[in-house]
């Protein structure tokens, strides 16, 4: 195994991919640690079940440290990892319906703050996201990117394989749809 | 409901499953698994190669079993000058037989091409000369 990279907060993900690339696990979990929350929130948002994020985080991970060769910069790494979480979070879709499985939702919410205004916010943010369940794939991900991790269109597109144009307007059909769902 | 509400509300969707996980951990089990099921890099090397192998195969095999299943257009007399003289040698006249040859007047001038004794000059051949002439070009 590689030496260990001398590491600071400032360190890019550019340094620590290239230090795991030689081998170095620390790099891997100092990533892990810099991404993982994001891309939680990117699962949860995108319909993961709240019980199953922390596997769909580790299995994102896998996934992309086993395939970081094909990482070629394009976009930010944490960018790359969302788009790789997307499709993880897609196989696990598939995995569950041939299972037949009905994910639990008994989320604990949290309970602080006046009652009645976190009711309507649960209320809103649970309607938001059924709505984004009813959202084709390509436009439910544009939007969380966009609305939720405020990426630049130019960064959606990169990561995505389109073009900033085409991003806009799939994210201002699923701003559309999710107006009218929200209401 | 605005685009900012909308904006907000996606900002927090999320946030408690993100809060509630537990990124040491996480990044534990990550290194863990990526330690006890190492990359196989060659592995998927060979897979690459395997799977060109198996696209060449398909491709020359199509090229192969499509060039047999189209028929050859004939149309006549062919425009190669291999063709020509291979396929209507027979038919042509001493003088068509001196045009085509007009063409190797370069080569016949070489030593490797074998003419009929006592001739200096093509015009002076008769028809069954110059087709000697030309069977002896095809080699």
């Amino acid at each position: 195994m590689a030496n260990p990279l001398p590491r600071t907060d400032a360190a890019p993900d550019a340094a620590l991919i290239a230090a795991w690339r030689d081998g170095d696990e620390q790099a891997a979990a100092e990533l892990v640690g810099r991404h993982a929350r994001p891309l939680a929130r990117f699962l949860a948002g995108a319909g993961a079940p709240d019980a199953d994020v922390d596997d769909l985080v580790q299995e994102t991970f896998i996934r992309a440290f086993r395939s970081v060769d094909r990482f070629r910069g394009q976009c930010q790494f944490r960018t790359w990892l969302l788009t790789i979480g997307g499709n993880v979070l897609k196989d696990f879709g598939r995995r569950a319906a041939r299972r037949k499985v009905v994910p639990l939702d008994d989320v604990v919410r949290d309970a602080t703050g006046d009652p009645q205004e976190h009711a309507e916010a649960s209320e809103a943010e649970e309607l938001l996201a059924a709505g984004l369940k009813r959202l084709p794939r390509l436009q439910r991900e544009v939007f969380l990117l966009r609305a939720q991790q405020g990426l630049a269109y130019e960064e959606i597109a990169a990561a995505l394989a389109t073009t900033p144009g085409a991003a806009r307007v799939h994210y201002h059909h699923a701003v559309k749809r999710l107006k009218e769902i929200v209401k | 409901m605005n685009n900012e509400r909308l904006e907000n509300l996606a900002k927090r969707l999320g946030s408690e499953a993100a809060a509630r996980l537990d990124v040491d951990a996480t990044a534990r089990k990550v290194v863990e698994r990526l330690r006890e099921q190492p990359v196989h890099r060659i592995a998927w090397v060979q897979q690459g190669w395997l799977r060109i192998a198996a696209a060449l195969v398909i491709v020359v095999g199509g090229a192969v079993v499509t060039s047999r299943l189209t028929p050859v257009r004939r149309t006549g007399v062919s425009t190669h000058p291999a063709h020509f003289v291979a396929d209507d040698l027979s038919d042509l006249s001493a003088d068509e037989l001196r045009d085509v040859l007009g063409s190797f007047d370069q080569l016949i001038s070489t030593d490797s091409v074998a003419v009929p004794e006592g001739s200096t000059d093509l015009h002076e051949l008769d028809a069954q000369q110059l087709r000697a002439v030309l069977r002896a070009l095809e080699g």
